[in-house]
């Protein structure tokens, strides 16, 4: 067993584990933050996909102690501090992006990233970059509408 | 059913009070409130204290004898505490049977006994204190197989001295009959042209992204287990698991909490609850097991097949008889065995005037993997070949594609419509649904475009499929091949409505949320009986067997916008009238003046006079039995059964499978690259008939997913198999679904023509694109390929296919300049 330590959500956590514990287990089994997904166990899907200092990353493929020091952003952390909905929350909600859901943190946490790293995303572009996010309900035309939508609430909210 | 009935029906439907606010209004779903947080609460976020885990050892052959087995190491290990192998579970346990099929093997356990059919299948059970440790200890079991002979595809399976899936049963055909309406020969007779041709299937299927979980535990106390599972089927899944494993069900309490997609991909988990709920009762601890990826795409699909088509037609384009002949490798999964192909019923006819009729069909075992009911079941190939079949007829016959289908298409007048079979197509206008679809997609602009472009060497082309998408089973059919008395037929729900000691309104339809809406869909429907706001409903998004339910509870075939919200909707009224009789005895008001509005008893129409609230009368329901009126019953709890009363009972002759009828046109717009031979949808276009539609939005968002699960299985999806039975697409970098990149926009529009033998009217709406897009998007390929004189008789269309068609054609020739 080793300690790591790494910061969650604004949040430091330290927690014993096998060396060979997945991030996505820790986060889930250790820290029981339940939001971050496993869909295929072989980094196809995005599920799981989490901000790592900013970047999105799988956390199906990372070991726990791989993370020692990150900063970390799970979809617990989106939530702004007053309990309101952030943008990638509002816009998919406003727009139904989601069916059953399982996929969505995987998704919001990809927004997150593009919004703040390429506003001019065109439709096509954001189809693109969403690649490696499977939803196996809605077909993705609500999903994409909603990442236009975060888009532009992300610009304006910038002006 | 006779038209006469079907209008009694609405005339009994009629006269229910409902007045509609908030249905057909596209309020957001309250279930994204939890999901946008990440606290929707799957089974895998359920933990017991003491929580062990499992893990399945799984065959690596498709065919073998298990010679040994030998656990010792894998047992060493600390931290395993139980270890099944089939030779606990032959002798705990009963083997499953068959539900359709004629021939029941007596040797299919829970695990593997003595001998492997398929590769995936489970051969050992761990459990252990964590996950890891559990996988370790897979690892460490020694199986020593004695490999058999492969049986991987029909004709093999059917050979006089084949090798035999099931050897107590003397054949691998379990199944064969043959069914005939009207007079076959003589239309054949009569007929200008027969229109011949094989199409074939390939395995594919629904993968939900959250895979099977199952999470055990065994109360001594109670004698009771109490099981979380993803099951669609939680009511049959009970009495399953009592007859396999011998706990009573009374004494097993399953509780589906919401689940991350079903498609029903999550129909066959019940031997899984039956494994981990024998594991919990052995080892005294809670065990939870959830599927591996790799584990979900080793099995569990839709079947592959073929079926010969042979269509009678008049030189002008009207279709006399149709003779199908079906031929389904099953796998080796007795239990659902044939419903592929009895399914096919439902939508046979397509949307066509087809009164001569012949169907049969085989269900073949191999080695194949299991198949469960995947969206759609038999209906997605069933429309696929009668749609192709249309194309394939105008252009033998030299006609249009759309005047050939305009030609044959059942006249709105003749709606009800009895098919020839006995299903009765209860609504829908197919002809205007077409002419919308045209305008929709600007079919004739689309032509123009395609011509121009044609000229400047580029392949594009124009798909159309007209399909039906029928839902609520009647599910006695199963029995039409089975002499004994169904465990199940008909359709119907069980649902339980209360206003809470609090005074709010709860309701539990008690069926899985698989994510198609149900919560949000009921609270509209149960707001407008009882004069709240959506908001203001509280809906139960998980199924709990302790609760009010009939045996067949779940959430398939298309049904929840049946006899669910039929149940709902019953035990809402009863429940509004008991309120109003307990409001008028204590308020001694007459019970006609009374209404209820925001959350109170009111009467006067204008001004809504507020006389006593859900709360005050829940105070008094629940514990002023003094004050209560005698003639009432205290409580405000109301458990209601719905059954649609259109499913008929069986007889060959007349039967109908599925009891409404949706149906959709798609029009898809392709183009292919010659460089890669790619595909490109450029537009899609689908016009949609599910009914009334309570919630525009969920509809909208289902016909769309649906419809790029459907252009998965046209254009991507495949699970491919060596000579031996080895499964070669385990991962999604092998077995490819649409993402952003491939997924079209889609354009829909709604039509509603509402279903008279529903309570609001509604109709089905989860399957319809996967049923439609088959052959819309095989037919827009094979349209860009018409220089190259290509037939598509199979999905799905890859761009390996495309280019093994067309390597040989002038046109290929006459563009690469004789380069290959």
């Amino acid at each position: 067993m080793v300690t790591v330590s790494m910061k969650v959500n604004g949040k430091n956590y330290s927690g014993e584990v096998e060396p060979r514990t997945l991030l996505v287990h820790f986060i889930r089994d250790n820290l029981k933050l339940k939001g971050t997904h496993i869909g295929c166990d072989t980094a196809h899907c995005g599920a799981c996909t989490i901000l790592w200092n900013g970047e999105p990353v799988k956390s199906c493929q990372i070991l726990a102690v791989q993370a020692e020091g990150a900063d970390l952003t799970t979809v617990e952390g989106l939530e702004l501090e007053d309990g309101k909905y952030s943008i990638e929350q509002e816009s998919f909600r406003e727009h139904s992006a989601m069916q059953c859901g399982y996929c969505t943190p995987g998704f919001l946490m990809m927004t997150r990233y593009l919004i703040r790293n390429n506003p001019e995303m065109t439709r096509d572009e954001i189809r693109e970059q969403l690649h490696g996010n499977y939803c196996m309900c809605t077909g993705y035309q609500q999903i994409v509408d909603a990442v236009q939508d975060a888009q532009r609430k992300f610009i304006k909210s910038r002006k | 059913m006779s038209k006469l009935s079907t209008q009694e029906q609405v005339t009994a439907h009629s006269e229910s009070s409902f007045s509609a606010k908030n249905v057909g209004k596209g309020v957001l779903r309250f279930e994204d409130l939890k999901i946008i947080k990440g606290i929707r609460g799957y089974a895998d976020d359920i933990e017991f204290a003491d929580q062990h885990y499992a893990a399945v050892l799984s065959s690596p052959y498709a065919h073998a004898k298990i010679v040994r087995i030998d656990v010792s190491k894998a047992l060493q290990v600390p931290g395993v505490i139980l270890i099944l192998t089939g030779k606990e579970i032959k002798s705990l346990t009963n083997p499953m049977s068959s539900r359709a099929a004629t021939k029941s093997p007596t040797s299919h356990y829970i695990l593997a006994v003595d001998k492997v059919r398929f590769m995936g299948e489970p051969v050992a059970l761990v459990v252990a204190k964590s996950k890891y440790i559990a996988a370790d200890a897979v690892s460490l079991i020694e199986v020593e197989y004695e490999p058999l002979p492969v049986v991987s595809s029909i004709e093999e399976a059917l050979k006089k001295d084949a090798p035999l899936i099931y050897p107590e049963l003397g054949s691998n055909e379990l199944i064969f009959d043959h069914f005939e309406f009207g007079d076959v020969n003589k239309a054949f007779k009569e007929a200008d042209k027969i229109v011949k041709q094989r199409l074939k299937i390939q395995r594919y299927g629904s993968t939900p992204l959250e895979t099977w979980n199952v999470n055990a535990y065994f109360d001594k106390t109670r004698e009771e287990l109490l099981v979380y599972a993803t099951d669609q089927q939680p009511g049959r899944t009970v009495q399953s698991v009592e007859r396999t494993i011998k706990i009573p069900a009374s004494k097993i309490r399953l509780i589906v909490p919401p689940v991350g997609g079903g498609f029903g991909n999550k129909l066959a988990i019940w031997h899984f609850v039956a494994l981990m709920g024998l594991a919990a009762k052995l080892c005294g601890k809670p065990v939870k097991w959830v599927q591996t990826r790799m584990e979900n795409l080793y099995a569990f699909h839709r079947p592959r097949g073929f079926m010969d088509a042979e269509f009678a037609m008049r030189k002008d384009g009207k279709i006399l008889g149709v003779k199908l002949s079906d031929w389904q490798a099953d796998g080796n999964w007795p239990y659902v065995a044939a419903l592929y192909s009895l399914i096919k019923f439902a939508n046979m006819s397509g949307v066509y005037e087809i009164r001569n009729l012949s169907f049969e069909y085989r269900s073949v075992a191999t080695n194949d993997p299991p198949i469960v009911q995947d969206r759609g079941v038999g209906k997605p190939f069933m429309s696929f070949v009668i749609e192709r079949m249309m194309d394939i007829a105008a252009d033998e016959l030299k006609l249009d594609k759309i005047a050939i289908r305009q030609k044959n298409l059942i006249p709105t007048e003749k709606m009800p419509y009895t098919t020839a079979s006995g299903e009765v197509y209860e609504s829908g206008n197919y002809p205007e649904t077409l002419r919308r679809a045209l305008r929709l997609s600007d079919y004739n602009l689309k032509r123009e475009e395609q011509a121009r472009l044609r000229k400047e060497g580029r392949y594009i082309g124009i798909g159309l499929a007209e399909g039906i998408e029928p839902g609520t089973s009647n599910l006695g059919y199963y029995f039409l091949s089975k002499a004994d008395q169904p465990d199940y037929n008909g359709a119907g729900q069980m649902s339980t409505v209360e206003i809470a000691p609090d005074g709010v309104v709860k309701v539990n339809m008690n069926g899985p949320e698989i994510g198609t809406g149900h919560v949000t869909t009921i609270a509209q429907v149960v707001s407008d009986v009882f004069g709240l706001e959506p908001s203001e409903i509280v809906v139960d998004a998980s199924f709990d067997s302790t609760l009010g339910h009939l045996t067949y509870a779940g959430t398939y075939s298309n049904a929840f916008n049946d006899v669910y919200i039929g149940a709902v909707l019953k035990a809402s009224e009863q429940l509004k009238n008991k309120v109003l009789s307990i409001a008028s005895s204590v308020l001694k008001e007459p019970k006609e003046s009374l209404f209820l509005k925001e959350g109170y008893v009111c009467k006067n129409i204008q001004t809504a006079e507020k006389l006593l609230s859900f709360k005050e009368l829940a105070k008094i329901s629940y514990g002023r039995l003094l004050s209560f009126p005698k003639d009432q019953e205290p409580g405000l709890k109301v458990v209601a059964a719905y059954v649609n009363p259109t499913a008929k009972p069986f007889v060959r002759s007349d039967f109908n499978v599925q009891l409404t009828h949706s149906n959709s046109v798609h029009v898809c717009y392709v183009e292919v690259i010659p460089e890669n031979w790619n595909v490109k949808i450029l537009d899609y276009s689908i016009v949609h008939d599910a009914g009334k539609v309570i919630n525009p939005i969920i509809v909208e968002g289902l016909a769309i997913g649906s419809t790029v699960s459907g252009i998965g299985g046209a254009m991507y999806e495949e699970f491919v198999f060596d000579e031996q039975g080895i499964n070669l697409s385990l991962t999604f970098g092998d077995y490819l679904k649409p993402t952003a990149m491939e997924a079209p926009e889609l354009r829909i529009e709604m039509m509603e023509s509402p279903a008279p033998n529903t309570v609001l009217g509604t109709k089905a709406v989860g399957e319809g694109g996967a049923i439609t897009s088959l052959a819309a998007v095989a037919g827009a390929i094979e349209d860009a390929l018409k220089p190259f004189n290509v037939r598509i008789t199979e999905l799905p269309v890859t761009p390996e296919k495309i280019w093994n068609w067309i390597k040989q054609s002038n046109e290929f020739k006459r563009i690469s300049g004789g380069v290959r």
